[in-house]
């Protein structure tokens, strides 16, 4: 089982898709104790390394951040060249998804889009799991990320004795799939204080751009 | 009406598709439309870095610099846009999907509930409506008609906006776009 992994992340070494990458991978290596490959689809000018990677892994795990609604172009673009490349034996392949928006539910429609692809491309789909409110984990306290980091080594170290995802952790991760009605309302209500603009206003201040946050350079002047 | 059409064609010459786009500009303008084409394969067009740029350092605008700014000039101005695209295994091409990132320079980072869901806030008053043009492949699908609709009725909803159409060139003439495209 040679598995290879692919951050589709635009921001590549320092994407919060690395950070979940790094942990599926603790979670493999207790099992399997080899180096297992990752490459960045964004690395443009490897694009030739990348594709000779794909074509002789037997499992594939692309992981990616939604970027609206779907794969980030990068990553639509990596799909359109391995389309093109003859698989000369059956080949395995799985998705992770990971969004800024808390709920799952904003990528299950991608989600369709990736198991067709797999039937499209004759790959067995393995699947994909999908994690909302992912943005900014960079930033948080390690306490607050401790569950998210155990569970995708957990993710891991199932993959690596089954090679497929733990159904369990994958229906867990899924948590929110959209937003109670009760926290609809608190946020309703408490974006009415500004409070649910703080992480923002608070890099906007930091930037000293905070005064020009309702720009809109575009316009035509007339109209507006 | 004053019409982007974004077209994702990858071929940049000799292609049935981008034909079909000039024959519909032409058609758009003897009904007294203004119209940007823009054939974003020929373009000089990066992709979207994430670096959030346009929203807390220099805010509504985007740090790369390339051909990019005045398709977000023509967007945010436009009455109707069309993203025209043949499909590449199964969606939309890598190019129109590139620029399509792009467009959150045209929203705000703050998140409000909207359709029960957390959507960014408005940056512009007005964004446009648009339609979707595509080509089939040799394998598409009812299946794959239904992802397109879905995916893009997601981003009417995240672009403050209606999908009005999902139209194929396979099936509909030029003047059937424009009928749906100038019916508001």
């Amino acid at each position: 089982m040679q598995v290879v992994i692919f951050n589709g992340s635009p921001r590549r070494k320092k994407s919060n898709t690395k950070l979940l990458i790094n942990s599926f991978l603790s979670g493999y290596k207790k099992v399997i104790d080899t180096k297992v490959p990752v490459y960045y689809i964004a690395s443009l000018n490897k694009k030739e390394e990348l594709l000779y990677a794909y074509k002789n892994a037997k499992t594939v795990i692309i992981f990616f951040p939604l970027y609206t609604d779907m794969m980030p172009g990068i990553v639509k673009e990596f799909f359109e060249d391995i389309s093109k490349i003859k698989n000369s034996e059956r080949k395995k392949i799985a998705f992770v998804v990971q969004s800024g928006f808390p709920e799952a539910y904003q990528s299950i429609f991608v989600e369709k889009y990736l198991e067709k692809l797999a039937k499209r491309l004759k790959l067995d789909y393995i699947g994909t799991i999908i994690k909302g409110g992912v943005e900014g984990i960079k930033l948080m306290p390690s306490w607050m990320t401790k569950e998210l980091f155990t569970n995708f080594s957990s993710l891991g170290e199932y993959f690596a004795k089954n090679n497929e995802f733990d159904e369990e952790i994958n229906s867990k991760l899924r948590k929110p799939y959209k937003m109670s009605k009760i926290k609809r309302n608190l946020f309703s209500i408490i974006s009415k204080t500004g409070l649910t603009n703080f992480y923002w206003n608070g890099n906007l201040k930091r930037n000293k751009a905070y005064e020009k946050r309702h720009n809109h350079p575009y316009a035509q002047k007339w109209s507006h | 009406m004053k019409i982007t059409i974004l077209n994702g064609d990858l071929e940049t010459k000799n292609s049935d598709f981008s034909d079909y786009i000039e024959n519909l500009v032409k058609q758009f303008q003897v009904n007294n439309n203004i119209v940007d084409v823009f054939h974003l394969k020929k373009m000089e067009l990066s992709y979207c870095h994430g670096c959030w740029n346009c929203w807390w350092k220099n805010p509504g605008l985007c740090s790369t610099k390339d051909d990019a700014e005045i398709i977000f000039k023509s967007y945010i101005n436009s009455d109707f846009v069309l993203f025209a695209s043949p499909l590449y295994v199964g969606f939309t091409s890598s190019s129109l999907k590139k620029i399509s990132d792009r467009l959150i320079v045209l929203l705000h980072p703050y998140i409000e509930i909207r359709n029960k869901e957390s959507h960014h806030t408005k940056r512009y008053k007005n964004y446009p409506d648009f339609g979707l043009l595509i080509k089939e492949e040799n394998d598409t699908d009812k299946e794959d008609i239904q992802i397109l609709n879905d995916i893009y009725d997601r981003f009417a909803i995240n672009f403050h906006c209606k999908k009005r159409y999902l139209k194929s060139v396979n099936f509909n003439t030029v003047k059937e776009i424009v009928n749906a495209s100038c019916n508001i």
